[in-house]
């Protein structure tokens, strides 16, 4: 999967099938540059940041009732329509829909299916998993059209915990379940292609974002309330946002180069829309004095990182996290090859350092780690996802 | 009086300026082998992945590259580098090695060709004449393995030359891991063998870009299973054999399926196979 060349003129919400995922321009340097700043602050402590034209001790952080005007929750609704265009088209009983953590496949398939008359499947509880128990897909075959949000909520991995998804998947591939639409994590996807093989079946994700989009796209959920903000650059000075005229409609992307802060995160955060979002409310921020209207972007990428010296007890962690789209404590202590207090141990450690977050009782990765955490394992050999 | 007069002109005059300029070199030899060695061993105990194995494999060429570039000052400057004085002098040398010093320098050269031809580089897990570890240095002389019970094993590289080296991982991060299981006959041999397949899949260890292949053998005693497959790095290799163990002996166990028991001299037969498939 190469770099795609940016365009102006390139929709924000583009579904394609898994081949035709490309990430950002400019993706590659990114990773150079982390793994560069990592060695740098592992080598000589933790390094000062990069020159930078506004002070962050000058700014503050953004209240909440202010950033959920300018930054509101991502509505995924058009994402699920341009699902919805892509498989009219399908033939296959089964298809699949992908995306990185916090990166919405959840919420497109269930308003894919919501929309579409799908019945949503519910996952199989915890201790069905834990003792391979497969009465749970009989009560999927009562449906002939169903919609599976979350896959990932359908495995553990121990030899008892995969039975049960492996035999829902042969059967719904096979057809005989009907005609479903499965949404996964793509970490789960990665790990069940090579557990069980799903080749065969169609697989699409959401297109990555280049600096433009994702500049048209802040842009746009930030008018809700009037023009679009002036957000500059802590790092740079320049403006980061694209100028708006009338209409979101009539919207006219800025040359290319003037975007480059927004395409530093594109690419940092390897074009995934839901990553980006929390990467851009979690470091806008507005001046100490009141007069200053202007809002700043802090430099989005001095975040949490891994020391390139991880050791393996938490790598692991992190890479059944990311296979699992999250799990509990308990389930943690399951699925390591060592006991329950060194799990127990290593997530704190990585939620102390602000790698791990909990989302719904889940130890998920944090939004703003999860590039460096996926770089550490793929340095390492562990499987990581497709996109 | 003339064989004198024909020595002195084998070595240059060695003035005050030749022993400062000596003394420098060789000092500055010394202290950037120490700091290469040093530094890059460092550097890579602190990576994962290919590129420590990169960086391992240059500390041995770093350490020639300066001992070569060593010599070519220093010759020059004690002996007139003719082609009379060489024969000369590597012919005396020649015949002190060959009858004092054989082992020893037979050694420094096979240390030579392992730093060129590479049958072992710090970070490759090899077993030599019974010593199975992990390099831990490739020295002047010696190559230096750590056994898994923590010896420190310094083994002399002319061993090179007439012994095989096993290296299980050939400076890659690739390590083929064996766990074996001997079970009693009577079981369904289709059922375990999916079983232990899945106990290799859902290990934390496993390397997804390599095969997992479970082979049966049939024995007197009863079958013998092994598990092949690759752990992520190398250096958990001993994690990842007991974690296929243990989970193996699990969900054997829960399927009823019983452990063979070995007479006692069928049990020493297959301790020694699975000593020898290591």
């Amino acid at each position: 999967m190469g770099e795609q060349p940016s365009s102006a003129d390139t929709p924000l919400w583009a579904v394609v099938e898994l081949e035709q995922f490309t990430t950002p321009e400019q993706t590659q340097a990114s990773q150079w540059r982390r793994s560069l700043r990592s060695a740098s602050t592992w080598l000589m402590g933790k390094n000062s940041a990069e020159q930078q034209v506004k002070e962050e001790n000058e700014l503050r952080a953004l209240p909440e009732v202010k950033l959920a005007h300018l930054v509101p929750p991502i509505d995924w609704a058009p994402a699920a329509k341009a699902l919805a265009q892509q498989l009219n088209d399908q033939k296959a009983p089964v298809a699949f829909f992908i995306t990185p953590p916090h990166s919405g496949h959840v919420a497109v398939v269930s308003q894919w299916a919501e929309a579409h008359r799908f019945a949503c499947l519910p996952s199989p509880t915890l201790s069905e998993l834990a003792e391979g128990d497969t009465q749970w897909i009989e009560r999927c075959a009562s449906q002939r059209e169903w919609a599976v949000p979350a896959l990932e909520r359908y495995f553990l991995r121990h030899t008892q915990g995969i039975q049960g998804v492996r035999e829902f998947l042969e059967r719904a591939l096979s057809g005989r379940l009907g005609q479903g639409v499965i949404g996964c994590d793509s970490w789960a996807y990665a790990y069940l292609q090579e557990v069980i093989g799903i080749d065969g079946a169609p697989v699409f994700t959401l297109q990555s974002m280049e600096g433009e989009q994702l500049s048209r796209y802040f842009a746009d959920i930030a008018t809700h309330t009037g023009a679009p903000p002036q957000v500059y650059s802590t790092r740079t000075g320049n403006q980061v946002l694209a100028k708006t005229e009338g209409s979101a409609a009539n919207k006219k992307a800025p040359p290319k180069g003037e975007n480059k802060e927004l395409q530093r995160l594109a690419a940092h955060c390897r074009g995934h829309i839901g990553i980006a979002w929390h990467y851009w409310r979690e470091r806008l921020r507005e001046p100490l004095s009141d007069d200053e209207k202007a809002l700043w972007l802090a430099d989005a990428l001095a975040e949490a990182e891994l020391p390139p010296d991880t050791g393996d007890v938490a790598t692991l962690v992190l890479h059944a996290l990311l296979i699992h789209g999250g799990l509990d404590d308990h389930s943690l202590g399951q699925l390591l090859p060592f006991s329950h207090h060194e799990a127990l141990n290593a997530r704190l450690a990585l939620q102390r350092k602000g790698i791990v977050t909990s989302c719904e009782g889940r130890w998920q990765i944090a939004p703003l780690s999860y590039a460096s955490v996926r770089q550490l394992l793929e340095s390492r050999n562990y499987l990581v996802d497709p996109l | 009086m003339e064989e004198q007069q024909k020595y002195a002109r084998l070595f240059n005059d060695i003035d005050s300026q030749a022993l400062i300029t000596l003394g420098v070199v060789l000092l500055s030899t010394v202290v950037l082998i120490i700091v290469s060695q040093r530094g890059l061993s460092w550097l890579g105990n602190r990576l994962h992945g290919q590129v420590r194995f990169r960086i391992f494999a240059l500390v041995p060429l770093t350490r020639l590259l300066i001992l070569i570039t060593a010599l070519a000052i220093i010759v020059p400057i004690i002996i007139e580098p003719s082609l009379r004085n060489m024969v000369t002098l590597l012919g005396a040398l020649g015949l002190a090695i060959g009858f004092a010093m054989k082992d020893y320098v037979s050694s420094l050269i096979a240390g030579v060709v392992s730093a060129i031809e590479l049958p072992y580089r710090p970070g490759d897990w090899v077993n030599i004449e019974g010593t199975y570890g992990e390099v831990k240095h490739v020295g002047l002389r010696t190559v230096d393995i750590q056994t898994p019970d923590d010896d420190l094993v310094a083994v002399p590289h002319l061993k090179l030359w007439d012994h095989a080296i096993y290296n299980a991982n050939n400076g890659g991060t690739s390590l083929q891991c064996v766990a074996s299981f001997y079970l009693h006959p009577e079981h369904e041999a289709g059922w375990v063998r999916k079983a232990l397949r899945d106990v290799a899949l859902t290990s934390a260890y496993l390397k997804f870009d390599k095969p997992i292949i479970v082979v049966a053998e049939e024995k007197p005693w009863g079958t013998h299973y092994r598990i092949r497959a690759y752990p992520v790095d190398p250096r958990q290799q001993f994690l990842f054999i007991t974690d296929l163990t243990v989970r193996g002996k699990t969900v054997l166990n829960a399927a009823g399926v019983q452990s063979a028991m070995l007479p006692p001299d069928a049990a020493l037969d297959a301790r020694n196979a699975a000593d020898a498939s290591y």
